[in-house]
């Protein structure tokens, strides 16, 4: 069950008018809503409902144990924890990935054998309910969070719908004291929701749609059979396709969570208005970068051994961060990529300190086309593909795929990042003071623009495999 | 630059009245036909004097029983005023304020995207609902046809249908462009 669907629709609608009507008891309301998303999960293969409650009653388990045990070293109870959480995303993830390369390897040094390969079916969001299992079992542990006070608010936590299966990462100590009480629902928040909810569709089912059925799979799946201009349309096309597709399902998230009571953090900011790799990730999916920090880059040691070693672990988390991506080395390499160009920078802040070396439009554009080209290797299905697409932006040839509608959505696409920072609340704001029926009507009115143009169908959004 | 408008000031008035220069604005109000208003008020009459005073010098004056308008005071009792707003009260109001908003969305909705649940219905499996739905469906798009209401929605589409086929000079129709499925 995809947002931009009817079937969402209707199901949000039933939802949300029946979350508030049990609004007065938080108990029930929390139960309505866990079963709700359990429904909505259940859409894609009810089976992995199981395993979303194994993962959060193990979560849960193991929170009770180290917040049973005050002053005691507990340490050895978070890592056998976060292994256990490993291990599952491990098994459904990387298993099929890692066997194959077990295989080729052994196959290199003449050992060939025929290795248990596992016809392995990927539970949608795993990375993302795994991810937050995780930040809760530390954050219990550091401090940051006092556990749940009950089984039911980790269960909620990490099978509330609009975050499930494509973040953004929402962490206990963001969610878990909006559960202790009855949400309150202010204007602000119900426009700010409903409009971020129509931006979201439009993004998603208008800009990502046309870009990826028009121009991106075809030139992505035979990059031989097009010309330089139409791979570069393509490349581009792809880095506003990616945005519009995932900050669409982001602010979508944000936005019914809104509607019923709760606030999410902010996912994206204006990704590629940012003038170095450092800056691109503190504004492109914010939360599973700040995620990296807090749980990967920090315990690695972070910034406190010397630059040789803050380098090699930035470098370590952007890797990591790359294969959590998915099981390829196409993803490990756009990691690599990230995690290059980021100690470089690091290298040359040590050199020249905090001058600035190029001009903040020099940087915006040598960074975007930076992030260009690990979109290449982002969207390729393998090297091959990567290097063919590489090869074809030197070959000069009539433009073919390119439509000046194509054009359009991709300069409005990057133009939408220089729109002022805050557009939507800004809009919200003032809208807040309408009566409800022009509200009403006004929202109406967008969805039934989107719908007009939109084409039938809707591909699940690419956080979705993630 | 004058007509003969002009020496009548406008009035349509005849050779014998005063020119009026109306070059180049008006720099004369021509006067009412109608007497002043306050001409035809009758002159106003003087107050009546004040009765004799029973002012007593120890009363307190919020002491004094005032009189009510004994048709403000049934009003008052029958619908007595609602105390101000508590936080519930105002979370109530924006609750309901939302509700509506949602509700008037998808009635809109149901209204000029008709089209949208039917097209729903038509790509499931066969079933009851999906049938059910799309009977209706069918029904519900035909007979709000007849007011028109599907035209904003086909004017849009023909309009991005017609953006999308917009080439480059020069530009052959590019391969399989048409085939990309559409919304109606």
């Amino acid at each position: 069950m995809l947002f931009p669907t009817l079937a969402f629709g209707v199901f949000f609608l039933f939802v949300y008018f029946t979350a508030w009507s049990l609004d007065r008891e938080n108990g029930r309301r929390k139960v309505f809503l866990l079963l709700a998303s359990w429904f909505f999960y259940a859409q894609w293969d009810w089976r992995f409902v199981g395993l979303l409650i194994l993962s959060a009653v193990l979560n849960w388990g193991v929170a009770a144990l180290i917040a049973g045990r005050p002053g005691e070293k507990n340490g050895w109870l978070v890592g056998l924890g976060v292994a256990a959480n490993l291990l599952i995303l491990g098994f459904f993830k990387y298993y099929g990935f890692f066997v194959e390369q077990a295989g080729e390897l052994l196959a290199r040094f003449g050992w060939e054998r025929d290795l248990p390969l596992l016809q392995v079916i990927l539970p949608v969001g795993i990375s993302f309910f795994t991810f937050q299992g995780i930040s809760y079992l530390v954050d219990v542990h550091r401090g940051k969070t006092p556990p749940a006070k009950s089984l039911l608010d980790v269960m909620l936590l990490m099978s509330f719908f609009p975050h499930l299966v494509a973040g953004p990462i929402v962490r206990a100590s963001d969610l878990l004291p909006q559960f202790e009480r009855a949400p309150r629902l202010t204007r602000v928040m119900a426009t700010h929701g409903l409009l971020l909810i129509v931006w979201g569709l439009f993004k998603k089912t208008v800009i990502a749609s046309e870009l990826s059925v028009n121009l991106v799979d075809p030139v992505f799946f035979d990059p031989t059979a097009h010309s330089a201009f139409d791979i570069a349309a393509a490349v581009y096309g792809y880095a506003v396709q990616i945005y519009c597709d995932f900050s669409a399902y982001s602010d979508m998230a944000i936005g019914l969570a809104a509607l019923l009571g709760y606030s999410f953090p902010r996912n994206f900011d204006q990704p590629y208005r940012a003038a170095s790799m450092q800056q691109f990730w503190r504004r492109w999916h914010i939360s599973l970068s700040s995620w990296l920090r807090d749980y990967l880059y920090v315990p690695l040691g972070g910034g406190r051994k010397g630059l040789f070693a803050s380098c090699v672990n930035v470098f370590i988390t952007m890797v990591l961060g790359g294969l959590w991506h998915g099981a390829a080395w196409t993803f490990l390499a756009w990691g690599a990529l990230h995690g290059g160009v980021q100690v470089v920078e690091r290298l040359g802040r040590a050199a020249f300190g905090d001058r600035r070396v190029l001009p903040t439009a020099v940087g915006v554009l040598v960074t975007f086309h930076i992030v260009c080209l690990g979109w290449i290797l982002f969207r390729a299905e393998s090297f091959e593909l990567a290097l063919a697409m590489l090869e074809g932006l030197g070959r000069i040839g009539p433009v073919e795929v390119l439509t000046p509608l194509l054009l359009t959505l991709i300069v409005g696409g990057l133009a939408m990042h220089w729109l002022p920072p805050r557009a939507v609340e800004g809009m919200a704001e003032r809208l807040q003071a309408a009566p409800s029926l022009t509200l009403g009507l006004l929202i109406g009115a967008a969805i039934l623009l989107v719908e007009a143009v939109r084409p039938e169908g809707v591909a699940p959004f690419i956080y979705f495999q993630f | 630059m004058t007509d003969d408008r002009d020496k009548t000031g406008g009035q349509g008035g005849g050779p014998e009245e005063p020119h009026v220069p109306l070059e180049p604005f008006p720099t004369h109000r021509p006067e009412s036909p109608f007497p002043p208003l306050y001409e035809s008020l009758p002159p106003p009459q003087e107050p009546p004097p004040d009765p004799p005073s029973d002012w007593i010098e120890t009363a307190d004056a919020h002491d004094l029983p005032t009189r009510e308008n004994a048709l403000v005071a049934l009003g008052r009792f029958a619908f007595p005023p609602a105390p101000p707003l508590d936080d519930e009260g105002v979370a109530a109001r924006d609750r309901r304020w939302t509700s509506r908003a949602v509700v008037t969305a998808t009635i809109f909705l149901l209204v000029f995207n008709a089209v949208s649940p039917l097209n729903w219905a038509r790509q499931q499996p066969p079933g009851w609902i999906p049938q059910t739905v799309e009977r209706l469906s069918e029904v519900w798009t035909e007979q709000l046809a007849v007011f028109g209401v599907d035209m904003p929605r086909r004017g849009l589409r023909e309009t991005w249908d017609g953006a999308r086929d917009a080439r480059f000079i020069g530009q052959a129709p590019a391969p399989g462009a048409g085939s990309t499925p559409r919304g109606e």
